[in-house]
């Protein structure tokens, strides 16, 4: 066999052939056939113009003569039903997956396509470009948009996807440090929650070295970067400031966090880039399964009942498909409310059915026993210590599906607890800020339609709120939280900016 | 006979299937040792290294273990190719069940409900299995643990006791220790530090011992494997099943047009009866639910990607960004050839662009293209391109026309090297044949230029489209556009205990369609070469 010398730019000398000469183009024509079909219209009738005369008559005739005319019943006018949502692999995108699996869209006369996106950033580029028509965002995102904090655009959110479902991960090495400083850890189940106290000789032992503990979030405006800081500075340590010059947060940072995807972190763990990390399910449970590291703390720990993703959509978008976005969220809803519907004992009856659906590979894709870990209501912090989390993931419990002022106002104070956003605000900003981008008006009149219909319970909309929480001091370090005076809430923190 | 078995001989020249030659030739009895030798040598040797390959990697395989996993074997990357042909399987079933009506709606919903009936049944047993081998694996694991667990308990149990005596006999001897006493104050130093290492060496055991303790726990148990597996068969199908039958009855195109047609009809009968005023509401609503039917006869299932329609796309990718490239290249290439001055002048150009990655072309293409086409729902050239028959179903957007960009950015080099220098390398005898005959730039062009550097540009774009199936692959991975490397990327994002089955799947698709390119364009190069152009491997 001869080699292969067409590989070296050789020269060669060549005699040709007329009679080849046809062949030239066949490599390289391709036809393209432009058939142009219109479509046809199915209604018989074509449309006619009113005439002046028809207009100048009806000037004439009183408003009394002509009677009133009752406005049209039955289902919305879809201005758009071939829609396209993206999602992050991560068990939370759930109301999404399954309205479109158990037929919630279906329902409203929406045909979704569901599309998995690499990162958190190219999810919101996809949906600033219209790539997307919505997708399953971090809480932070839609805020961060629309002040200009990273990619400025604006971005709005009629409805909140869930509550809770985030944990802190240690490498397993850390972990066995953290269990020699402090006794109570020695145990196959320590006493919970697990603060960052432990963590403290670490850090320091590492600063001194001239090192710095890695911790790894998913995203600079996401619920893990704050929750994660918010965890380290309860004990003390400084996790780093954002400043004008410093995007990246690492200003007097005594643990640097990074930016890894979700479904990246459990490789960026093993590789020993990071030493921990804070990220959704099936995350922390992916760890358990392989052995690389301990969930330590979730963040129903840290806060208690905390907003976590929500449903996001270009203000352009929703002004452009209303009735389509009142659909979306009609449907959603439901699927808020069949993923937590419960029996008689309170367990919880449709999430091993989520759980087989969320595995499959197009959608979270990890193996169900480790989707259904957290879902069913159970946590694995290490193999041998499994326990009970009933509200590990909220999806339609304690209003978990109205957007909240006050969550949009706590996402703010982080911002500005932390330095991303750089100059002090008023309190009026704050509430103004979270109205831009939270809608329950939308999510109302969506809601309205459901009990309509008979599908919702009155008591499970608030319908009556003026959309902020009560006053909660159900937070690890027992800071108590207003959403009402974001400024007060800044200045109780040890570490962070405060304003005055 | 003599005539076909020279055609034929002729076609596997051509195509460069010269394996097959001696084949042929032992068919009409020529030299027949000779072909057998030739036979062994081209087809039974690849073949047999091929068959010690897979049998090495079944053996050498189970014995690496990952965290994410054993290493597949070629028994399970068939299985998880079964897999994957099996969700395409099912996804255009459920695609074809939305759009049927009638007898053929009626006759598969009976099928549908009869083999749910069964997998009910099924999936009983199966939980049962689940169960019973869960037990199993329980009582498994804890006849290991036990002794383990009491092991640790009884040497913690020792370790902290012996520290406890330590420390009490460290106190008694730092009583011992007088004011001015160097010597026994330095001993003491050392009591303690012998103290404290003897107590993280004993840390350390207890370590160990809890990591024997968790390598028992991550023990693999056969049966529950199996009964898990045969669970999670089950409950797909079920899955499938439930669905196919919601497609057929709840959501079944033709019942909705159905139900849409009956309001409209009952609207019909209202509008007929109604006068004055009353009939503008009604008026509205007939040309609402007309509206809906319309989109209703034209919707679709929303059928995800899978991976034959991904292929599909990422071939449809590569040929964009491989034409884009030779229209880019070959002219530029000529030029080059043609005029020094010309070469002399792009040649910075070249070698500047020449070695940048895909990686970073493709934020730039992705941002550019993002800056053009702003809103692709309503583009024309999107709107254009997604009504096109053939190429509709592509559904072609943005991040396909940056990733098809990127490919003809990184592939157009070795197009255009070579063009210019089969232009560059013509016979100069030729060249004086076109003087002498006065041809005008185009004839000579056309008759001699093109011609005489066909060869070699041929060879230049088989490098290229190699060049472009790699490039596409790391393109589509980054810019998320529906294709084989965002098919990579989202089994990789999985973190499934069948990942790493799905990654070698995708290694033997890859390289099975990069031969077949390779292939095609070898095909070309020689239909354009008259000296029977270096047969290819």
């Amino acid at each position: 066999m001869a080699l292969n010398n067409s590989l070296i730019f050789a020269t060669l000398s060549h005699s040709f052939r007329a009679s080849r000469f046809s062949l030239l183009g066949l490599g390289l024509i391709f036809c393209l056939c432009f058939a142009g079909c219109a479509d046809g219209n199915a209604s018989s009738i074509p449309s006619l113009q009113l005439t002046e005369a028809d207009l100048a008559e009806a000037d004439l005739v009183p408003d009394s003569e002509l009677g009133s005319t009752a406005t049209p019943q039955g289902r919305m006018a879809l201005e758009k039903t071939d829609l396209k949502f993206g999602f992050i692999k991560l068990t939370d995108c759930a109301p999404i997956v399954i309205a479109k699996e158990k037929g919630f869209f279906a329902d409203e006369g929406l045909s979704v396509e569901v599309i998995a996106q690499p990162n958190w950033k190219t999810l919101l580029d996809n949906v600033i470009s219209s790539n997307l028509d919505g997708a399953h965002m971090l809480s932070g995102q839609p805020i961060a948009a629309t002040i200009g904090f990273g990619t400025s655009a604006e971005i709005i959110t009629p409805f909140t996807m869930d509550m809770n479902g985030n944990g802190i991960t240690v490498s397993n090495s850390i972990w066995e440090q953290m269990q020699q400083n402090d006794e109570n850890l020695r145990s196959d189940t320590p006493k919970h929650p697990i603060t960052a106290d432990s963590l403290v000789t670490i850090v320091k032992a590492k600063l001194a070295a001239g090192e710095k503990l890695q911790m790894g979030m998913v995203f600079p405006t996401s619920t893990h970067n704050y929750e994660l800081r918010y965890w380290l500075a309860a004990a003390g340590i400084n996790p780093g400031f954002y400043t004008e010059s410093d995007i990246g947060g690492r200003t007097d940072a005594e643990v640097e966090l990074s930016v890894t995807p979700p479904p990246m972190m459990p490789a960026t763990l093993e590789a020993g880039n990071i030493q921990g990390y804070c990220v959704g399910e099936p995350w922390n449970q992916q760890a358990v399964e392989k052995g690389i590291g301990v969930p330590v703390c979730t963040n129903y720990d840290i806060w208690k009942n905390n907003p976590e993703k929500v449903f996001g959509v270009t203000k352009s978008w929703a002004e452009a498909n209303p009735n389509t976005m009142i659909a979306v969220v009609k449907a959603l809803i439901r699927a808020g409310q069949w993923l937590d519907a419960t029996d008689d004992t309170g367990k919880l009856i449709n999430r091993d059915e989520a759980a087989r659906i969320l595995s499959r590979a197009d959608y979270v894709g990890a193996d169900f026993g480790v989707i259904k870990n957290s879902m069913t209501g159970f946590f694995f912090f290490q193999k041998s210590d499994k326990r009970p989390m009933p509200d590990f993931n909220v999806f339609y419990k304690y209003y978990c599906t109205y957007p909240w002022y006050s969550d949009g106002v706590w996402f703010l104070t982080q911002m500005r607890r932390w330095g991303q956003i750089t100059e002090p605000k008023t309190a009026e900003w704050y509430t103004e800020t979270a109205m831009k981008v939270y809608k329950p008006e939308i999510y109302l009149k969506a809601a309205k339609l459901l009990l309509e219909e008979g599908l919702i319970e009155e008591a499970d909309i608030p319908w009556e709120t003026d959309g902020f929480k009560p006053p909660t001091a159900d937070f690890i370090d027992g800071v108590t939280y207003d959403g009402k005076d974001p400024i007060g809430y800044l200045n109780s923190h040890k570490i962070g900016n405060k304003d005055n | 006979m003599e005539r076909f078995k020279y055609s034929l001989l002729k076609i596997i020249n051509i195509s460069g299937l010269t394996f097959l030659e001696p084949v042929v030739r032992l068919c009409y009895g020529e030299e027949p040792r000779l072909q057998l030798k030739k036979i062994g040598r081209f087809i039974v040797i690849p073949a047999v290294t091929f068959m010690i390959f897979i049998w090495m990697w079944s053996i050498i395989a189970p014995v690496y273990k990952t965290k994410s996993g054993e290493v597949p074997t070629p028994a399970v990357v068939y299985e998880a190719a079964r897999g994957v042909r099996e969700f395409h399987d099912r996804e255009t079933d459920k695609q074809t069940a939305y759009s049927l009506d009638g007898q053929d709606r009626e006759a598969s919903l009976d099928q549908v409900q009869e083999e749910l009936k069964a997998i009910t049944a099924e999936k009983v047993k199966a939980d049962a299995e689940v169960m019973s081998a869960e037990i199993a694996r329980k009582a498994f694991i804890t006849e290991k643990l036990e002794p383990l667990k009491a092991e640790y308990e009884t040497k913690k149990e020792e370790f902290l006791k012996a520290q406890l005596r330590r420390d009490r006999a460290l106190k008694i001897k730092a009583a011992k220790v007088e004011k001015g006493d160097l010597q026994g104050k330095n001993n003491l130093l050392g009591y303690v530090r012998g103290h404290q290492e003897q107590t993280a060496a004993e840390l350390d055991e207890l370590a160990e011992l809890k990591t024997e303790q968790d390598d028992v726990r991550n023990l693999n148990y056969p049966p529950l494997l199996e009964a898990l597996k045969f669970q999670t068969d089950v409950a797909e199908q079920e899955q499938y099943l439930t669905k196919k039958e919601e497609i057929l009855s709840k959501s079944n195109r033709s019942l909705k047009l159905d139900e849409e047609e009956d309001k409209l009809k009952q609207l019909q009968r209202q509008y007929a009866s109604a006068t004055g005023p009353d009939l503008i509401p009604i008026a509205q609503q007939m040309l609402r639910v007309e509206e809906r039917m319309n989109n209703i006869s034209s919707s679709e299932y929303a059928k995800p990607w899978t991976l034959p329609m991904q292929i599909a796309r990422s071939v449809a990718c590569v040929f964009a960004g491989f034409f884009l490239a030779t229209a880019i290249a070959i002219p530029i290439g000529i030029l080059c050839g043609v005029s020094s001055t010309f070469m002399a002048a792009v040649t910075p150009f070249i070698a500047l662009f020449k070695p940048v990655s895909p990686i970073v072309w493709l934020p730039i293409s992705l941002i550019i293209v993002g800056g053009i086409i702003t809103d692709p729902d309503k583009h024309w050239l999107m709107v254009a391109l997604s009504e096109m028959p053939l190429i509709g179903w592509l559904q072609i957007n943005p991040a396909f026309i940056a990733s098809a960009i990127t490919v003809a950015l990184c592939s157009l080099w070795p197009t255009l090297v070579n063009t210019a220098l089969g232009v560059a390398s013509i016979d100069k005898d030729h060249i004086n044949v076109a003087r002498v005959l006065r041809l005008t730039f185009t004839q000579r062009l056309f008759k001699i230029v093109i011609p005489s550097a066909l060869p070699l540009i041929f060879a230049g774009l088989r490098i290229s489209l190699g060049v472009g199936w790699m490039v596409l692959i790391a393109a589509e991975l980054l810019s998320s556009s529906e294709g084989i490397g965002k098919f990579v990327w989202d089994m990789f994002n999985n973190g499934s205990s069948e990942t790493f089955a799905q990654m070698f799947v995708v290694v033997f698709v890859v390289g099975a369609i990069g031969l077949l390119l390779d292939r095609t364009m070898i095909v070309f190069q020689r239909l354009v070469s008259f000296d029977g152009a270096p047969a290819a491997i």
